[in-house]
């Protein structure tokens, strides 16, 4: 509150100091720890923290005032890691001071768009308080837009968006998500938002081996593991699931892990005798996975995903 | 004449900045923000209109603000307070509340007396512009 | 300690005279249950009595017990009735002092009513011979017994609401000088106070009816003034109008005068007894009155350590028979008490559920079974240049009282408020604002003393003021060293 006299400008910055004392490096190598794969995202990542730590040093040395564009597109199929990214993205752009508070919200048309007259505004209006300090991150954002209904109310939900956008970007960075194509539609639709976002991040699907290993990550958080057999089986039933419908990278395996475990405890419950040992309980075998529809066609019978 | 209700009455009137300090603190306590404002500060006016219902759930006071600067574009030679709700039981009430609006003119209040008995007096208050 | 035992069967009602704990005081393998009333006393024995049996003597008298068998006894469920003694450990750094815990049966106690609670548990057994001294500590109320008080008629949570006053401590300041003023110059300092800025003005504790001003004088000036105050603020005002008096009937007819001219609260002083206490609170509850009381007289039996009661106890009495304040001390002012002794005080007052924290002398878990919250009065000795200490020590929810730092103002009274009003406003601006007011206190009230020249008048003249003399109420636990040293 006091008018004290300001400090003078630092003349030099030490870079390598920053990036460890803001806490991004730190950051940085935990999502190399965590997430498998996702090598192009990870170097964008960077890429992205290394600008910003820039831009931040010649903001302390007074050599530019304004503050940088940060809204990003993040684009890729289903279960590439979008999520779980932009909470990352999140906790970076709050360790390098560009949100205030570092929280992520995230919602989809549904929770922006009313149903009537006048619901719109006050709903995206209520979203966008609770994201002010943080990340708001739209999944699907393209079904905000739909060119064959002009009176559609997703129109006032995408106006109120960009004026937030242009106006607050000290107060919030807006991540848009959703399959790549359709959002190349949704932008040249819609140059407001093209021109507003600074960074695109392709999510690449995850090659057979990642999903693997992602597999086997999941399981050892469980306490699970797979015999020789079923990690064989594993292969094949991710060679197989790729090349169904809705197959959805990561939430894919973990969907088909859920269902491997309720047929392993089906099998113990049915088959055992005796008492079980912890080795018994936590181990997957072969036929709790091959007994999986994958393995008999698909799941063309109409079911959806989560009946993999 | 300046009315002296809320808690910050008699600092100088709070800038925005300062406002946004206040509302992050009730926020760090997940006390829920409402925004009301009047034209009568009679001490017994205990409603005053809400502009829209309290808000939850925020996480920065931003939002708080850019609802402040929509009730003051709309009713800026008003009185606007803040209520901070605590849903906390055994409290479950207002817990905190500040002024962060007042007209160019503060209106007075007359205190009306009424002759009841021997010396007694029966005391109301009116508003008076 | 000896080893004791309960005598049993036949031999424990012939006729004669048998220890206390032979008469079956004293269980060490006792395992208090959730309706049993706990009590903690500090006893001195006399130089050669054993400590459990001095134990056992207090959880006799304070029971069942006389000096020797009676038969009569047996006519009744008598092993029942018994309080226990079923703890006795030395007291940390007090040679010959020791806590000796007692359990009572739920049935021992009359509902609603502390003059029986206490007929029982400080009744008899604090004048016993063969106890040099003794103080009760601490008690455990079972949430049975507690349900069966009203508790306070308005609580601190309706108060704030009737009084329109949320997110600070509310100011006051005990009108000054005590005795003497014409009941038209009392309401002018009222008067003066209450527009300067303070919430609530008080009467002094021995402001009654005496010949230079009759109290319905008194009552009809200051509700002048309060009201007065009211409308050149926009805020709701108060004063505490004391109507403690000779008889519960002229105390009744007071409180009707204060209710008629309406006031918002009245007061009342400790030395009216319990009972007429409960039964204010009672008129308070049927008239949408708060209740003020003024510990008037407890430093009598609550100061020393080693004898009479702590006024933690008394706090809690004074929750269960429904006061709406209670002076319960300043640490920083110029009456006695420690900075954790009374922050235990305030905890009493205040918590849904006090969990055991011996630094701050609460010896027992005590749930308080969603009965309402007394707001504590700092109140003696404070001012404008503490304010930081308070705020750090005490909260929001207490009433800071400054008489003499706001009458004594050298600009004049409202001068006097406006200091304290801006002090307490910058101070808790400056905290919510993330600052840390117990170190930078000092330099907030400065900054806000640059606008604001009754401040800057208050901290020149009181600045340095502090009352640093050691405690005589200190916990047994901590080393408590005063909060403004």
């Amino acid at each position: 509150m006091d008018g004290d006299i300001p400090a003078p400008l630092p003349t030099t910055v030490d870079l390598r100091a920053e990036y460890e004392s803001s806490g991004v490096k730190e950051l940085l190598d935990d999502l190399d720890h965590e997430m498998i794969g996702l090598k192009p995202v990870k170097q964008r990542l960077r890429e992205t923290a290394a600008l910003l730590l820039v831009e931040r040093a010649r903001k302390s040395l007074g050599l530019t005032h304004h503050t940088p564009t940060l809204h990003m597109s993040f684009t890729g199929n289903p279960g590439t890691g979008k999520t779980t990214v932009a909470l990352k993205m999140a906790g970076l752009l709050k360790r390098l001071g560009y949100v205030r508070k570092g929280h992520l919200v995230s919602v989809t048309r549904d929770d922006l768009v009313g149903q009537y007259i006048g619901h719109t505004a006050p709903k995206t209006r209520e979203v966008l308080k609770k994201a002010m300090g943080g990340v708001l991150f739209i999944d699907e954002a393209y079904y905000l837009y739909r060119p064959d209904n002009e009176r559609d109310y997703g129109q006032e939900a995408i106006e109120i968006l960009l004026q937030i956008m242009e106006n607050n970007r000290d107060d919030l960075v807006v991540i848009l998500a959703g399959y790549a194509d359709r959002m190349d539609k949704f932008f040249e639709s819609n140059p407001g938002f093209r021109s507003r976002i600074a960074h695109h991040i392709d999510f690449p699907d995850y090659q057979n081996e990642e999903l693997h290993r992602i597999a086997a990550h999941m399981l050892t958080e469980q306490n699970y593991v797979l015999t020789e057999g079923a990690r064989a089986a594993m292969d094949d039933y991710i060679a197989l699931r790729r090349g169904q419908p809705h197959f959805a990278n990561a939430r894919s395996i973990r969907n088909a892990l859920d269902r491997a475990r309720l047929r392993q405890a089906n099998r113990l419950f049915s088959s055992a005798a005796g008492p079980l040992d912890a080795t018994a309980l936590s181990t997957i075998e072969e036929e709790d996975i091959r007994a999986s529809r994958v393995f008999s066609g698909g799941l063309d019978s109409g079911r959806k995903e989560d009946a993999a | 004449m300046r009315i002296t209700q809320g808690c910050f009455s008699f600092l100088p009137d709070l800038t925005d900045e300062q406002i946004s300090s206040q509302v992050d603190y009730c926020l760090s306590k997940n006390w829920a923000i409402g925004i009301e404002y009047t034209d009568d500060p009679h001490p017994r006016n205990t409603y005053w209109e809400m502009w829209g219902n309290p808000m939850f759930d925020l996480v920065d006071p931003k939002g708080v603000m850019m609802e402040l600067e929509a009730c003051r574009k709309q009713f800026g030679d008003h009185y606007i307070r803040f209520n901070a709700f605590d849903s906390t039981r055994g409290f479950e009430t207002v817990t905190m509340s500040f002024i962060v609006n007042r007209p160019k003119v503060e209106p007075k209040i007359r205190m009306i007396r009424q002759e009841v008995d021997g010396r007694s007096q029966r005391y109301s208050f009116e508003t008076v512009r | 300690m000896n080893k004791q035992t309960e005598i049993k069967g036949k031999d424990r009602y012939k006729a004669g005279v048998l220890k206390y704990a032979q008469m079956g005081y004293w269980d060490g393998d006792y395992q208090p249950k959730d309706t049993d009333l706990l009590a903690l006393f500090r006893i001195t024995p006399q130089e050669g009595v054993d400590a459990i049996e001095a134990a056992a003597a207090v959880a006799g008298e304070s029971s069942t017990a006389t000096w020797t068998v009676v038969w009569t006894d047996r006519l009744t469920a008598a092993d029942q009735y018994r309080a226990k003694a079923y703890k006795v450990e030395p007291v940390p750094g007090r040679p010959g002092e020791w806590f000796c815990y007692v359990a009572y049966d739920l049935i021992l106690f009359e509902e609603g009513s502390i003059a029986n609670l206490t007929a029982s548990i400080i009744g008899n057994v604090f004048s016993f011979k063969p106890l040099k001294a003794a103080r009760l500590e601490d008690m455990r109320l079972p949430v049975a017994y507690v349900k069966t008080f009203k508790g306070p008629p308005t609580g601190l949570v309706v108060e704030r609401e009737r009084l329109d006053k949320f997110g600070r401590p509310l100011l006051g300041a005990t009108t000054k000088p005590k005795l003497g003023l014409s009941g038209k110059n009392y309401g002018r300092v009222v008067y003066e106070g209450l527009k300067g800025g303070l919430d609530f003005m008080k009467d002094d504790e021995n402001i009654n009816s005496q010949p230079f001003m009759h109290w319905r004088d008194r009552f009809l000036y200051v509700m002048e003034a309060v009201n007065k105050a009211s409308a050149e603020t926009g805020e709701v005002k108060g004063s505490y109008l004391n109507v403690t008096a000779g008889t519960m009937e002229e105390m009744y007819r007071r409180a009707d005068f204060a209710k008629s001219l309406g006031s918002v609260i009245v007061m009342i002083d400790l030395v009216i007894g319990y009972t007429a206490i409960q039964s204010m609170a009672e008129w308070c509850r049927a008239n949408d009155m708060i209740l003020h009381l003024h510990r008037a007289g407890h430093g009598t039996y609550t100061r020393q350590k080693n004898h009479g009661v702590s006024f933690r106890v008394i706090a809690k009495w004074m929750r269960l028979a429904g006061v709406d304040h209670i002076h319960a001390g300043t640490a920083v002012g110029k009456l006695e008490g420690d900075p954790m002794t009374v922050q235990g005080y305030y905890n009493v007052c205040r918590e849904t559920f006090n969990p055991v924290d011996l630094e701050r002398g609460i010896y027992f878990d005590q749930d308080w079974g969603d009965i309402k919250k007394v707001m504590p009065v700092a109140s003696g000795g404070i001012h404008a240049g503490q304010m930081h200490q308070l705020l750090d020590l005490f909260g929001d929810d207490v009433v800071l009282q400054f008489g003499g730092g706001t009458i004594g103002h050298p600009m004049g009274i409202q001068a006097g408020a406006t200091a304290n009003r801006v002090a307490l406003e910058a101070m808790v601006f400056a905290r919510n604002e993330g600052r840390d007011i117990k170190t930078e206190g000092p330099e907030i009230l400065r900054a806000a003393a640059k606008w604001c020249k009754p401040l800057e008048a208050a901290l020149d003249v009181w600045g340095d003021i502090s009352f640093n003399y050691t405690s005589t109420d200190t916990s047994d636990y901590a080393p408590t060293p005063s909060a403004s040293s």
